[in-house]
């Protein structure tokens, strides 16, 4: 689960770098407000503690010229160094705006100390009048210097005004970011989650889908993914899986197929071997007796009948030898001839056969005893009925690919209903006929051709029939007899 | 659907990042608006400009004139005073200036002896020049270097000429002044008197308003009181010019009076346009603004030294009122 696990950790990667980078700025943000705040606090203290010292120092002074102590000196001498160094911190305050007023209170604080200076060194000569007047100017400056503080302070809280209005407006502004940023970022989750896990879920779900499919029994739906984590191999299994199935269903029904037609065409064969072995009860017997009473029939100088049992004998014989191997056509239309005979001796002149044959097509092969059941067909609907007779014409056009069999009557004809049944129907059902019926011969020769398109028939109420029969030159699917 | 509910989510993410980002901006926007650091060289000379009265139209003027000279001259500028005439607080300015240690101090006259020991002593020890403007005082009790301003001598006698040639030589003036002797009030006293010492027919008076020594002109209306023929004042101090319209209202028409002043009263124009005094000796402010400083200038850069002792004079001309009387 290495891709899941690489998304979710982007996931939170995301989220936490937006967290760091929010906290880091505003960490940023609050380390340089404070540093403002300090810097502007700073000043008002240094410029403030410059006056406190002055102060001092004018104090220090006060009790130095009272009573002129090492002490008091000392004090004196501690306050002024402090002075320098604020002096030198407070001359870095110099700004555009404040520039005359520090000046004017920094040269204050030095003439300050040049008069504490002079009362000291008055002081230290021992001339105690003037150090007192010194004393009192310097009084006097501490006054000013004091005065000039509250202008320089007054200056700074003007020069700074805009500034101090800029840090309030900015919290303001800040905490108007936060309700911003809040709500931006509960968007931004929620979008990216629902997306994130739209990843992880809809490939599953297609998946899911197809599964749904499969179970359904329809192998034949490809499963696609196209997300490229693990359920993308998943995916892939699946639809390897479901290729599978799928062939190994599509073989099963072919072979089912097959296995239909094979017993379906052994039982028309046992079908045929039976119905001819019925007909001929004993056909050694009876051939033999027909070819007995031929010659004797010749004998009695009966030519005719003697040529009529011949062919009765000859059409026994073919129905003996042929019912299991194709053969020739030209075999086939001799049978065929045999038959016509025997009926014309039958019928004498009701019956009138005429036949076109193209000797090209006479060698290609067809099922036995194919022919003659469709003929003996038309004579019994065509023929036996009336009481003039009828004519069928028989004909054999040689294609290319195939030869063309028509077998054509006068009669009544047949509904459309008849054909329509006689063309769909597969199952093997007795019917009036001598021999094998006509839904058994066309079922043969289905089988024989490999094709449904093997029969065409063709019919007019009251003017007659015509069957047409199509046989592939091709090599026959090896159907065994 | 789907679609309008994709682009609703859009609209609404935009609207919010746009926010997000313009709050995000507004506040770390770095650019603080702190002062700018100062571009001023530490070797400008630094001049303090002091005065009375600092809202007065007439010193507006003179300050005006001095910083457009300032900006030329690259002198920083220290425009101080005090609003009135409260004399200890003016030299406490002056004094703070001496302890700031400026290069120079340009400064109302004021004729007073704590004046005189600041600018003598004081700035003297802290080597600090100091130009008297617009009233000067004695040169050789203040140690100052020059003076720039009107000549007031010269300035009373045009106003004296004026008087003759509008009233005629002869009649009584009454030259009202302060109690408190300056000196440019003496100057233009002066002045005025050496004018009409040469008509006879015309008497002065002098009246000192508020003055010890003088008991009964303790107030205008007094003066009114106590020389009641009187057709002509010169308020030589012009601040009682007001007063005395006033007072001259309530008892009379002031047509018939013959009222002159100074511009340093702060209604002088108003009741010269509205016809009440006669004339107004107008100075040039401006002018005394711009040559002080530039002669401070020229004095700290050692160019043109000595200055004239005597002062350098600004125009002073006579305005009188444009409608008939």
């Amino acid at each position: 689960m290495k891709h899941l696990q690489k998304k979710i950790w982007l996931l939170a990667i995301v989220v936490l770098i937006i967290m760091v980078v929010i906290w880091m700025s505003l960490t940023y943000y609050n380390q340089k407000m404070q540093d403002q705040y300090n810097q502007i606090l700073e000043r008002y203290l240094i410029m403030n503690e410059l006056n406190m010292v002055s102060q001092e120092l004018v104090g220090s002074l006060n009790s130095y010229v009272l009573t002129p102590s090492d002490e008091n000196i000392r004090t004196v001498e501690r306050h002024k160094s402090r002075m320098n160094v604020l002096y030198g911190q407070v001359s870095d305050f110099r700004n555009a705006e404040n520039a005359s007023e520090l000046t004017n209170y920094m040269n204050l604080t030095v003439s300050l100390v040049e008069m504490a200076e002079r009362a000291i060194n008055f002081q230290a000569a021992g001339e105690t009048e003037p150090a007192k007047t010194a004393l009192n100017e310097a009084l006097h400056i501490a006054d000013y210097v004091s005065e000039m503080r509250l202008s320089v302070i007054d200056k700074e809280l003007v020069t700074y005004d805009i500034v101090y209005r800029e840090i309030i407006d900015r919290s303001e502004k800040l905490n108007e970011l936060g309700v911003w940023l809040l709500i931006s970022i509960i968007l931004l989750l929620l979008f990216f989650t629902y997306w994130f896990s739209l990843r992880i879920t809809q490939p599953l779900e297609k998946l899911t889908n197809s599964a749904r499919q499969l179970a359904k029994g329809r192998f034949d739906i490809k499963i696609e993914s196209d997300s490229k984590d693990e359920t993308a191999i998943l995916a892939g299994t699946f639809e390897q899986m479901r290729s599978n199935l799928n062939q190994l269903f599509i073989e099963t029904k072919q072979k089912a197929k097959l296995e239909a037609e094979l017993q379906e065409s052994k039982y028309l064969l046992k079908e045929s071997q039976l119905l001819s072995l019925q007909s001929q009860i004993n056909p050694h017997f009876l051939f033999n007796t027909l070819n007995t009473l031929s010659k004797k029939a010749y004998m009695d100088g009966s030519a005719e009948t003697s040529d009529l049992l011949v062919s009765i004998a000859d059409l026994l014989r073919y129905n003996l030898r042929h019912m299991d191997r194709p053969t020739a056509l030209r075999e086939e239309i001799y049978v065929l001839e045999q038959y016509i005979h025997i009926q014309k001796a039958r019928y004498t002149d009701r019956l009138t056969f005429i036949h076109e044959i193209d000797e090209a097509g006479l060698d290609t092969l067809i099922p036995g005893l194919t022919l003659q059941p469709i003929v003996e067909n038309a004579i019994i609907h065509a023929v036996e009925p009336s009481e003039h007779g009828g004519t069928i014409w028989f004909r054999l056009k040689n294609e290319p690919d195939r030869v063309i069999i028509e077998v054509e009557d006068d009669g009544p004809g047949i509904s459309n209903e008849k054909i329509d049944e006689l063309m769909a129907a597969r199952e093997i059902t007795s019917e009036k006929s001598t021999g094998i019926g006509f839904k058994n011969v066309v079922q043969r020769l289905r089988l024989f051709n490999g094709s449904e398109q093997v029969v065409q028939i063709e019919s007019e109420r009251g003017k007659g029939t015509k069957i047409i029969l199509y046989i592939f030159k091709k090599e026959a699917v090896p159907v065994n007899y | 659907m789907r679609k309008i509910v994709a682009l609703m989510a859009a609209g609404l993410g935009g609207f919010l990042f746009y926010s997000t980002f313009q709050a995000a901006g507004a506040v770390f926007y770095t650019n603080w608006h702190l002062p700018a650091e100062s571009k001023e060289s530490p070797d400008r000379p630094r001049v303090a400009f002091i005065m009375n009265e600092m809202d007065h139209p007439f010193w507006v003027e003179v300050i005006a004139g001095a910083e457009e000279q300032a900006e030329i001259a690259g002198v920083d500028l220290d425009v101080t005073g005090i609003y009135g005439t409260n004399r200890d607080d003016f030299l406490r300015k002056i004094e703070i200036a001496i302890y700031s240690k400026v290069d120079g101090i340009i400064v109302q006259g004021l004729d007073h002896e704590k004046f005189k020991e600041l600018t003598k002593l004081k700035a003297a020890s802290y080597g600090i020049p100091i130009i008297t403007v617009a009233h000067d005082v004695p040169k050789e009790e203040s140690l100052r270097k020059t003076y720039v301003g009107s000549n007031q001598f010269s300035a009373g006698e045009q106003l004296a000429a004026q008087l003759i040639e509008d009233m005629g030589p002869e009649g009584e003036v009454v030259l009202m002044m302060n109690a408190e002797q300056e000196y440019f009030q003496q100057q233009r006293l002066d002045g005025i008197k050496n004018y009409l010492n040469g008509h006879s027919e015309i008497e002065t008076i002098e009246a000192k308003i508020g003055a010890d020594s003088n008991p009964d002109i303790s107030a205008i209306s007094d003066l009114l009181n106590y020389y009641p023929e009187t057709e002509a004042y010169i308020a030589v101090n012009a601040a009682f010019t007001q007063n005395l319209v006033t007072e001259i209202e309530t008892r009379s028409k002031v047509d018939p009076y013959y009222l002159y002043t100074f511009d340093e009263e702060r209604e002088a124009y108003a009741l010269l346009e509205s016809g009440k005094i006669d004339g107004i000796v107008e100075q040039s402010p401006q002018e005394m603004g711009k040559i002080s400083v530039q002669r401070m200038k020229e004095w700290l850069d050692k160019e043109n030294v000595p200055l004239d002792i005597e002062g350098y004079f600004t125009e002073t001309r006579i305005i009188k009122d444009a409608a008939p009387q």
